[in-house]
């Protein structure tokens, strides 16, 4: 406990505090003791003939595909539940429905049931009291998950809680067309000198581009000579030590970026178009599955490679979670826990399906299961997800986020 | 009806008509065709003229269950339909007390019937979601009809009041003075009078509803799916194959509509001649 003497003021704020807290907290307590699930076989049979409205980013058809057709397919057949995958375009819309209707006091009957999630729309959510949270224990696939590795039980530094189900991991990784830059730069000292010598080849999206802001990221660690000093919650005297030297970076870079650096890519997709039409030399994704699938279907060059960084990459997890005012949560949770199972996984594995790395614990499957997964061919342009692991850097809480997001458009961007 | 052209002025006529039309198609057509050519493209790079590659995937996936566009289509559609249907129901009467009556505060109507153009409808929406949701209209179809209310109403107040403005109701005094009943006298009197006006209102009633992206996701909450969510969503990703195919489906309504009732928007269609019949 706090071992200094509370004044009088402090120990009374303490109390409204944690008054407050209660009142926060009190419907969704309330809520769960309604569900009153108490094991497995009572969260399926709740859920038989329920309907899912999933609310999920729609800009993949493959995504798409393997969501509506395989999942879909498979909770009809084995749960009797009626899977709806709404496409949005940003998860932040699904968060603003959610928003809304609390705020419209809409608590048992909302329109969302599941969100494709993580980071800042996560934040939003938990802080918010948006979600359901607490129910993972019920789940069956939830002793697949290994909740000791810091990076699933921390979504952006942000402790999950029970609030969210992890869905897939994600490692941000370089690409290049190998048939026509050979020796792409392998560190951010590298990249730095290269940006130089190839004028014009490089570029990166806006800081409010999510992959824009991730490469950003990356150089911030590297002018904090690692991640280490930026863990944790927002240091104000921390940042103003290192920012300037993110942004000098930034900025010498500049003139020698696409265009002389007097614009930047509004979005990843712009990245992609340029380095399909050949205009930059190197793209970049924190998901690498997404070259394979552009090579797939036929934007990106066959001969795209990809790679990690010397001094390691930023890996994620995404997760799926159920809003606090669903109103099928025991349909919801079966479709978490499907999307957990072993088959789920290793058919969202598959290249040629989508490609991503899985978010259960290989080590926690059995020894077929295992060497399934490690038998399943990958696309060549995507690095296999073992060699990025092994130079993983953890993610930033949101507020780091936020703050190098706006002052690099303060600083660099202007 | 019979209009007789001087024969000297024809000439000259037809060559700017032809010169017209030619300027139209360039410039309706023309950007349409990468949009066609990269729906059955699977690899076009610059600067490539053509694609390297060919394939039916994107319209495979465009008009497969999954993608939900077929079902879109219909919904779109039926929206649109009703919308317009509805704005002609409250725009006819509107237009025709703005254009033939003076009466107090009429001003004051117009600027009130204008807003929406003014204003911004996204900034009205904001406001309306919450009504809605308390009202259980969010997330529903119907909730996304009167939202597309919004900008599809003055287009059809204004184009009526327009047209009533230079229609003379003693015509219709005259048919019931011959014994006509007032439901006979707006079938045969009114309507072919104001019917190109009406048409065109229509024509922008239907097109307004039909484009409508941001109104329909805030006010539908994803619960309705219409063309332009799904459209956004993969031109936001840069998957020009499926935007193109999606695109293609998504004009197929105006170039039918135009096509239909392209002989209607001249304003010298059958209106006037029946008018001159009686």
């Amino acid at each position: 406990m706090i071992n200094h003497p509370l004044t009088a003021t402090t120990e009374w704020a303490r109390r409204v505090f944690f008054a407050a807290v209660f009142i926060a907290l009190s419907p969704a307590l309330a809520n769960a003791d309604n569900l009153g699930l108490k094991n497995w076989s009572e969260v399926v049979a709740e859920a038989k003939g329920g309907t899912v409205n999933w609310f999920m980013w729609g800009g993949a058809d493959n995504i798409n595909q393997y969501v509506s057709d395989w999942v879909g397919g498979e909770l009809k057949k084995r749960y009797g539940i009626t899977l709806h995958r709404v496409g949005i375009n940003d998860t932040a819309e699904a968060v603003n429905i959610v928003l809304g209707e609390k705020q419209a006091g809409i608590i048992d009957n909302g329109t969302v049931d599941l969100i494709w999630i993580n980071g800042g729309n996560f934040r939003t959510m938990k802080q918010g009291k948006l979600l359901y949270c607490g129910y993972l224990d019920l789940l069956r696939n939830n002793n697949l998950i290994n909740w000791q590795d810091a990076s699933v039980a921390n979504d952006f530094g942000l402790p999950v809680d029970g609030c969210e189900v992890p869905w897939n991991r994600a490692q941000f990784a370089f690409a290049y067309d190998q048939a026509r830059t050979p020796n792409p730069p392998r560190s951010i000292a590298d990249l730095i000198k290269w940006v130089k010598e190839n004028p014009g080849q490089f570029t990166y999206p806006a800081a409010t581009d999510f992959n824009g802001s991730v490469f950003i990221r990356h150089v911030f660690y590297y002018a904090a000579g690692g991640p280490e000093k930026l863990l944790g919650d927002f240091d104000q005297a921390k940042f103003d030590a290192i920012a300037p030297k993110a942004w000098v970076i930034l900025n010498n870079m500049k003139p020698y970026l696409w265009r002389e650096g007097k614009t930047y890519p509004n979005a990843i997709a712009t990245l992609a178009q340029l380095y399909a039409n050949k205009e930059v030399a190197l793209y970049f994704d924190y998901d690498p599955a997404i070259f394979g699938i552009n090579v797939e279907n036929g934007t990106f060059p066959a001969t795209t490679r990809s790679y990690g960084l010397e001094d390691g990459t930023i890996g994620n997890t995404n997760y799926v979670a159920i809003p606090f005012n669903s109103p099928n949560k025991a349909a919801a949770m079966v479709t978490a826990n499907l999307l957990l199972s072993f088959d789920a996984q290793y058919e969202k594995a598959k290249p040629a399906v989508w490609g991503t790395a899985p978010a259960i614990d290989l080590s926690k499957l059995d020894a077929g299961n295992k060497a399934a997964f490690k038998n399943l061919p990958r696309n060549p342009a995507v690095i296999a997800p073992e060699e990025l692991a092994r130079h993983a850097l953890p993610e930033l809480h949101p507020d780091w986020i936020s703050a190098i997001e706006k002052g690099w458009q303060e600083n660099v961007a202007k | 009806m019979s209009l007789t052209h001087p024969s000297n002025s024809e000439k000259g006529l037809s060559t700017l008509l032809r010169l017209s039309v030619a300027v139209l198609v360039v410039w309706l057509i023309l950007p349409l065709v990468p949009l066609a050519v990269w729906s059955v493209s699977r690899s076009w790079y610059f600067p490539d003229l053509l694609p390297a590659e060919y394939s039916l995937r994107a319209w495979k996936y465009s008009l497969s269950e999954t993608s939900g566009v077929p079902g879109a289509l219909g919904l779109t559609s039926a929206i649109a339909l009703c919308t317009t249907l509805i704005s002609v129901l409250i725009g006819v009467p509107a237009g025709r007390a703005l254009g033939l009556y003076r009466f107090k505060g009429k001003a004051v109507v117009e600027l009130l019937v204008l807003a929406p153009t003014i204003v911004p409808g996204i900034a009205a929406a904001l406001g309306l979601h919450v009504v809605f949701l308390k009202l259980g209209l969010a997330g529903s179809v119907a909730g996304v009809i009167i939202v597309h209310l919004i900008p599809t109403l003055p287009y059809m107040i204004l184009v009526m009041a327009g047209v009533f403005a230079n229609y003379n109701p003693a015509t219709e005094a005259q048919a019931r003075s011959l014994g006509a009943t007032a439901l006979k006298t707006f079938w045969y009197v009114t309507l072919p009078a104001v019917l190109p006006g009406l048409l065109i209102g229509s024509l922008f009633a239907f097109l307004v509803s039909w484009s409508q992206y941001i109104l329909t996701l805030l006010i539908g909450g994803g619960r309705v799916i219409t063309l332009p969510l799904l459209l956004f969503n993969f031109a936001s990703t840069g998957r020009n194959d499926i935007t193109g195919a999606i695109g293609m489906i998504y004009i197929l309504p105006g170039i039918l509509i135009l096509l239909i009732g392209g002989r209607h928007l001249t304003g010298r269609s059958r209106a006037t001649g029946t008018l001159g019949q009686i």
